[in-house]
């Protein structure tokens, strides 16, 4: 009788467990958690690419080795990186990129475990505009059996249309859902949303 | 028994389905034959002038009634800027029109005017013949084109969207059997897909080149030096490389991937030093130069296919 009791309070257990970490937890909370952290990246990523368009994405699970793109007008220059190599800063001098302030970036995105940070150009009525989008692999999106493990969130330089259930909608067919790499974005606030992706990019 | 019987044949279809892909795919491992080459740089079949000036002679475009949602100037403008600037050709974000990209970056070196002439009668009449092509894009197609949205620039690139839609359309390859109909979001998935053989038939369809192609879509090409092949080919023609981008650009932190190619680039430089090869190439919208070993770099290439100048051209 006690082993049947166990078993099932053994069960429930693990069920609370899978459930604790399921997408559907983490992305109602993770942004406001770390909201200063991440609203600061953004803008510091959106003043840098001012400076000199690039994008980083760490292509490890130990968030050791990234991948650095560096656009310029003519070529995109893709480099792998060791965090710890100095390459890495020589390589941002050499292309006239604010070192100490890109790899401060690098640096805050592996403390928070962000994956990609990256400019994204749309166009509404033919106008250029432009997005900031950063993924991010919470530790509790690790979750067993979870394969859709990455947070990524949109920053739209405007306020933004959503349904009644906070999906984001397309502004030319209002009807119809706005989907960004195939995924559909579900609002935060009105300019910031967020999906949870098998890919981080 | 109605329920097993079922079973067995949808077992049996996918086991012949299987067995069919596999065939395809050994039967597109086509190998390089011996032929009379040009320097691939003199010759082209038409000028960017001839075609700058074709278009510059329309003064105005009508709005087509077979293309509902593309605005006439708009897409005017854009086959002027991609005939101007090739390199700007841009084929979409998260789409699986890569293919298609690097077929027409070889198409506006290679004949300007012959892209330029085609997309305008595609326009006007609803369908265009091209050589042995008949290009008669579906209704759902021609509903899309102008409406394709966070791509990137290809949103407002409405001549762009027609015609990679109307390739995706016309050509079809064993990756595209179990959807052949356009529907909305398609752009995004296998409808789309390009496999091997399909590139290179489209290749041979729709450029004045002699096509020879090396790998497939399974089994990597066997050349010996993979550089020193590539390079060789790169001084007589245009060399177009069939990638496992999957590895190149990571997507996700999965340690064990499945090694297919998934991505079309066209190679424009290569050279190597101390074993370290720094290739530059072509793909969506700008050239990328990266730096690979010569064992990564082997383990990406499935295909390689080199298009030089036939005889006829030479005129």
């Amino acid at each position: 009788m006690l082993n049947r009791y166990s078993l099932a309070l053994l069960l429930l257990g693990t069920i609370s467990f899978i459930v604790s970490c399921s997408p559907k937890n983490i992305s109602t909370s993770y942004y406001y958690q770390n909201e200063k952290v991440l609203d600061k990246m953004e803008e510091t990523y959106k003043k840098l690419y001012q400076e000199k368009p690039f994008t980083v994405a760490f292509t490890d699970r130990k968030f050791d080795n990234l991948s650095l793109e560096i656009i310029t007008d003519s070529i995109s220059y893709i480099y792998q990186f060791n965090i710890h190599e100095t390459g890495l800063a020589d390589t941002l001098t050499a292309f006239k990129l604010n070192a100490s302030k890109v790899v401060a970036l690098i640096q805050q995105m592996r403390t928070i475990r962000c994956t990609w940070i990256n400019k994204f150009d749309y166009y509404l009525y033919d106008k250029k505009n432009t997005l900031i989008m950063m993924s991010i692999k919470p530790v509790t999106l690790s979750a067993p059996f979870s394969y859709k493990r990455f947070y990524t969130l949109t920053y739209f330089p405007k306020p933004q249309y959503f349904d009644s259930s906070g999906q984001l909608l397309d502004k030319r067919r209002a009807e119809s859902l706005r989907k960004i790499n195939g995924e559909v974005f579900k609002r935060i606030n009105s300019k910031v949303c967020y999906t949870i992706s098998g890919n981080f990019r | 028994m109605k329920k097993r019987r079922t079973l067995w044949i949808k077992s049996g279809v996918m086991a012949i389905t299987f067995i069919w892909i596999f065939l395809v795919c050994l039967i597109s491992q086509t190998h390089a034959k011996p032929n009379y080459v040009q320097p691939f740089n003199t010759i082209v079949t038409s000028t960017q002038q001839q075609a700058i000036e074709y278009l510059e002679n329309i003064k105005t475009l009508r709005s087509s009634t077979f293309w509902p949602n593309i605005k006439p100037a708009l897409f005017l403008e854009n086959i002027k800027s991609t005939v101007r600037e090739p390199m700007n050709i841009y084929p979409g974000s998260g789409t699986n029109f890569c293919g298609y990209g690097a077929l027409t970056y070889l198409m506006l070196q290679d004949d300007p005017l012959g892209y330029a002439k085609l997309l305008i009668q595609l326009y006007k009449e609803g369908k265009a013949s091209f050589g042995t092509v008949n290009f008669n894009p579906s209704d759902a197609v021609r509903k899309e084109a102008g409406l394709l949205k966070f791509k990137g620039i290809l949103d407002i690139h409405p001549a762009e969207q027609m015609w990679y839609l109307s390739l995706a359309g016309h050509f079809k390859g064993y990756l595209n059997f179990f959807n052949r109909r356009f529907d909305s979001g398609d752009e995004n998935n296998f409808w789309a897909s390009v496999n091997y053989a399909k590139f290179n038939r489209m290749v041979k369809k729709l450029l004045n080149y002699n096509v020879n192609a090396k790998g497939g879509d399974i089994f990597r090409p066997r050349t010996g030096d993979l550089y020193q092949y590539i390079s060789n080919k790169m001084e007589t023609g245009r060399v177009v490389l069939f990638i496992n981008n999957r590895i190149v650009h990571r997507k996700d932190h999965v340690t064990i991937k499945l090694g297919v190619p998934t991505h079309f680039i066209v190679a424009d430089k290569i050279t190597k030093e101390n074993g370290v090869i720094t290739l530059l190439y072509w793909d969506y919208g700008h050239r990328t130069q990266m730096e690979l070993s010569t064992a990564f770099f082997k383990r990406i290439v499935f295909g390689i296919t080199d298009c030089t100048k036939t005889d006829k051209d030479v005129e």
